[in-house]
């Protein structure tokens, strides 16, 4: 496994376990994850996942997108910028 | 390389672009062009017998010109010298190759996963094999609620077994759906008495020689069988030993040919990356539809056409339980995930005239960017309709149309299938709603 798929495996855990805690607590009746113990889930819970929602959303993005991977090769197709859609009438 | 969806679509496409070209297909199963996705709804009895999922003969494919290799293992790609490499050493030179190597399920990671009687749904002889021993079965467990996993529970509790769901998640296919889209699927599980074991872990697979139940972080559960619904993988180990560019999901990278970082070496289906549309972030896994659809664009490009594949924004959508669940992109679960920001708009309708026999809610939450409102996700729970509103959501999302565009949408109205008020105009009309009445709505 490359340094970018282990970051990605981990990342992805652990970010959705933290916005599982957060459905749980806007609907009621939800159970929220049960976290697993452990020294590593300490780095990713405690550091990484605060560490990542204080970037900006569009910062996170670009630097995601310096991840190798399909998104760097040629794609026709653009998407939409953001911000942009039909003006209110 | 593969049989499979983007395998076959890959090869017909060959053969449609150059047809003269030489097309072989090495698979290492008995059979090609059948649908595995159908596998469960045999096991569910709700289709009769799987020589209904075979979609085409083997004497199709001959008279189509395309020279299947059955049972035929590739043991190596020696890309360099344009061959591969078969079990028994023989070479097979190409021009152009198309890995279409598919998925194999993750390891469960857990001890006992050598044991016989553990059921993997993929290959339809071995799904014949195992359907019999249902007839006898009283209890079974389904490891994950994947939507493999959630098509299983639901078959396997239609069959009238005894049905257990293990996962380690909170509710079901946490990874994609919300709460609030899962829980009609749980409550009608319930229903038919399958027995939910949410933020359980599978700690082993029990059974000497054959399995006989699982141990879980809440206790040991017997079964007579087991399925493992466990998350799709890319079967990528040919790829990696040959140097071929892996991406962050695991999937190779390729670009809108589906040319892989390898000259003349395509890819498509389970094994592959592709970006998704809005974010333009790598996804792998997708479904049957997406996979040979990139077959399709790969075997053109192979045999020297040119055609080009997009972005995706990703429709889904399945019957589980008593309910039809589906969406696109993203839902706030996932959302929320990457910490992309977005405006939502919640509704209830009815997918038919409400004095209509048989009409079903439908619930639809739509997701927007802030400040353009252009649509991001939406995710859905209903009775029908589901996956007509995916398809149609996938492409609103692409094409960058608001939350004003579908507030104002027209909409078929049919007492039998279609209902006054379109579910999704009204979930557009309440997020703008929710906006007009400001922040904290």
């Amino acid at each position: 496994m490359s340094f970018s798929e282990w970051l990605r495996t981990n990342s992805q855990h652990y970010l959705l376990e933290a916005s599982e805690r957060e459905m749980a607590k806007r609907y009621l009746g939800t159970a929220p994850p049960l976290p697993g113990g452990g020294v590593g889930p300490l780095f990713w819970r405690r550091v990484f996942v605060p560490a990542y929602r204080v970037v900006p959303w569009a910062w996170r993005r670009s630097m995601m997108q310096l991840m190798p991977g399909s998104h760097r090769r040629h794609w026709s197709y653009r998407p939409l910028r953001e911000g942009r859609g039909t003006p209110e009438p | 390389m593969g049989g499979g969806a983007a395998g076959i679509g890959a090869a017909g496409a060959a053969k449609q672009a150059s047809p003269d070209a030489r097309v072989q297909v090495f698979t290492e199963f008995e059979d090609v062009g059948y649908s595995p996705c159908g596998i469960p709804y045999v096991h569910g009895r709700e289709i009769e017998s799987f020589s209904g999922l075979i979609l085409q003969g083997k004497e199709f494919y001959e008279k189509a010109g395309i020279d299947v290799r059955y049972e035929t293992t590739v043991e190596s790609l020696d890309v360099g010298a344009g061959e591969v490499v078969l079990a028994g050493g023989e070479r097979v030179g190409y021009d152009a190759l198309i890995v279409a190597t598919g998925f194999t399920y993750a390891d469960p990671g857990v001890p006992g996963s050598q044991l016989d009687g553990l059921h993997y749904v993929k290959n339809i002889r071995r799904a014949m094999e195992w359907d019999p021993i249902l007839d006898q079965a009283k209890k079974a467990v389904v490891v994950e609620a994947s939507p493999l996993g959630l098509e299983m529970t639901t078959a396997l509790a239609h069959r009238g077994l005894e049905t257990h769901l293990v996962d380690a998640h909170p509710w079901a296919l946490s990874e994609v759906a919300d709460p609030d889209i899962a829980a009609p699927v749980q409550a009608s599980w319930a229903e038919m008495g399958v027995q939910m074991h949410f933020n359980t872990r599978l700690e082993a697979f029990l059974g000497s020689t054959t399995v006989t139940g699982v141990r879980t972080s809440e206790g040991e559960i017997e079964a007579d069988v087991v399925v493992v619904c466990t998350h799709k993988t890319p079967n990528n180990a040919l790829a990696r030993a040959a140097s071929i560019e892996i991406g962050s999901t695991g999937g190779i990278v390729v670009d809108e040919r589906m040319a892989t970082s390898r000259a003349g070496v395509f890819a498509a289906g389970d094994c592959i990356e592709v970006p998704q549309g809005s974010t333009m972030l790598p996804l792998q896994g997708l479904s049957g539809s997406h996979a040979y659809s990139q077959g399709k664009v790969a075997g053109t490009n192979a045999a020297g056409g040119q055609r080009a594949y997009d972005p995706v924004f990703v429709p889904w959508g399945m019957v589980a339980g008593k309910w039809m669940i589906g969406g696109v992109s993203f839902g706030e679960t996932t959302a929320g995930a990457l910490g992309i920001p977005f405006h939502m708009g919640v509704a209830e309708g009815i997918s038919r005239a409400r004095y209509y026999p048989g009409l079903h809610k439908v619930r639809v939450k739509l997701l927007a960017e802030p400040g353009s409102l252009r649509l991001l996700g939406a995710q859905m729970v209903g009775g029908e309709g589901i996956k007509e509103r995916a398809d149609f959501l996938a492409m609103a999302a692409k094409k960058g149309i608001t939350l004003r565009d579908l507030a104002t949408m027209e909409n078929v109205y049919s007492p039998p299938i279609g209902a006054l008020n379109e579910p999704i105009a009204l979930a557009a009309q309440n997020g703008l709603a929710r906006l007009a009445r400001g922040p904290g709505s």
